[in-house]
């Protein structure tokens, strides 16, 4: 059978049963990308600390978690914890290693944030006499987060594709059930070329916001 | 309790040589599909800065397509599809090929935009004065406009590269014979997952983290000239 009759005469039942992944993508990229926004800003505040002693720490992990592929991350938290007595579920391994994979990039966005605000800023704050958490919870991150909000699509945007590696630690995600079905019906080119359509109906939409996102900040400065 | 130090003492020997042997092959991989990028890159660049609607159309096609997939999904389209496909004789197809033709096709779209940007970012004065001087566009766009958006994209190809390394991991799903997929069969067979993937970390970090400080050194050196 041809692609095309495949896709006719197979193309609904598929298409059902791929979206049954679905609610594990969405839920391993929101998660992931929680986990992130909050590890990320909790990094970036280190970085960014005037004590070298958080500083270093804080590079340390940004460095080594950027520089090694997300994978591997994903294999030592999945398949390595038990060694030292820990089973986390595979989404559990999921979310927190894209999640601690994502945080590294976060926290450089976070940091280019913040140092992108005037120090006049932080000086005027605490002159009038608010400390310096106050001064960065109310003054400095309200005004980084405009110039954050287009490279943070992005980086969304990336986390999403990588979701698609976690059916490697068994989360029964878009691709996973992709591979099941491929098994099945060993129907592998409808299976794939569905699944890259389903995601491209995420990332597209995804950029395009970015790429708004990014016009609209160009205007506002 | 892990010892990790004992457990290293014990294996590394039978460890490291065998992995830094597939760490060749993530090196091979790593070139091979860094080529075809650039040249994929390159040609749907030029499509996309030409004056006809039609290449533009085509080159955003492809590069929305092919940045909007997960390269894992591109790596089992490219290596599983074609032979379902057409039936026949595919053993010359092997998961090497799979993976540099769907990592190049990734960073096509990747470099595409980067070349793009690169190109953009040249006055146009330059083109008109190449081409005032009796320049075809064709030469002005060898001869004057490359050579010099090659220099402004020289940091963006970097971090593709480093990016790109630690991509090739992707082609252990499809069972192509590089370092992760080695580190997978190790690990199992010795049942030492912790301390088999974390020196797999290790070494991906040693490869990529020479990458990055040369990027950083090139965009400092960049940033002097401006």
């Amino acid at each position: 059978m041809s692609f095309l009759e495949v896709l006719n005469a197979k193309g609904w039942y598929f298409l059902g049963r791929l979206l049954e992944g679905l609610p594990w993508t969405v839920a391993s990229f929101v998660c992931s990308l929680a986990f992130a926004l909050v590890f990320g800003l909790f990094v970036a505040l280190l970085r960014l600390s005037p004590w070298r002693l958080l500083r270093i720490p804080a590079v340390t992990y940004i460095e080594f978690f950027r520089g090694t592929p997300a994978l591997v991350q994903v294999f030592v938290i999945y398949f390595g914890l038990p060694d030292i007595g820990f089973q986390p579920s595979p989404f559990q391994a999921a979310v927190v290693g894209l999640g601690l994979n994502g945080a590294a990039y976060l926290s450089e966005i976070y940091r280019a944030g913040i140092e992108a605000i005037h120090r006049g800023q932080m000086e005027a704050s605490l002159s009038l006499g608010m400390t310096p958490a106050r001064a960065m919870r109310y003054i400095i991150l309200p005004q980084a987060i405009r110039t954050m909000l287009p490279p943070m699509t992005n980086f969304a945007i990336v986390l999403l594709k990588d979701t698609a590696i976690i059916f490697a630690v068994g989360v029964s995600e878009l691709m996973s059930n992709a591979r099941e079905l491929v098994t099945e019906t060993l129907q592998s080119a409808v299976v794939y070329v569905m699944v890259g359509v389903i995601y491209l109906c995420m990332t597209i939409p995804m950029a395009r916001i970015a790429a708004r996102l990014e016009r609209s900040k160009q205007a506002w400065q | 309790m892990l010892q990790l130090p004992s457990i290293y003492a014990e294996y590394i020997h039978r460890w490291l040589p065998e992995l830094l042997y597939y760490c060749l092959a993530t090196l091979a991989i790593t070139g091979v599909s860094f080529i075809l990028a650039v040249a994929i890159g390159l040609f749907f660049a030029l499509c996309r800065t030409s004056r006809y609607r039609l290449l533009q159309t085509i080159a955003i096609v492809y590069i929305e397509i092919a940045r909007g997939l997960p390269i894992v999904v591109i790596l089992y389209i490219v290596y599983f599809a074609p032979p379902q496909i057409w039936p026949g004789d595919w053993k010359w197809f092997t998961t090497f090929l799979g993976a540099v033709i769907g990592l190049g096709i990734h960073g096509g779209a990747i470099l595409a935009e980067v070349f793009r940007s690169g190109i953009e970012a040249l006055h146009k004065g330059q083109r008109e004065a190449a081409l005032t001087l009796g320049m075809t566009p064709a030469k002005a766009m060898m001869y004057i406009i490359l050579p010099q958006a090659m220099r402004i994209v020289l940091p963006p190809v970097g971090n593709y590269t480093i990016g790109l390394l630690k991509d090739t991991a992707l082609c252990s799903l499809i069972g192509a014979n590089e370092l992760m997929n080695d580190a997978k069969s190790i690990a199992f067979a010795d049942y030492q997952p912790m301390a088999v993937f974390v020196l797999v970390a290790a070494i991906y970090f040693a490869m990529s983290y020479p990458l990055s400080l040369g990027v950083r050194y090139m965009e400092a050196r960049m940033s002097v000239g401006r």
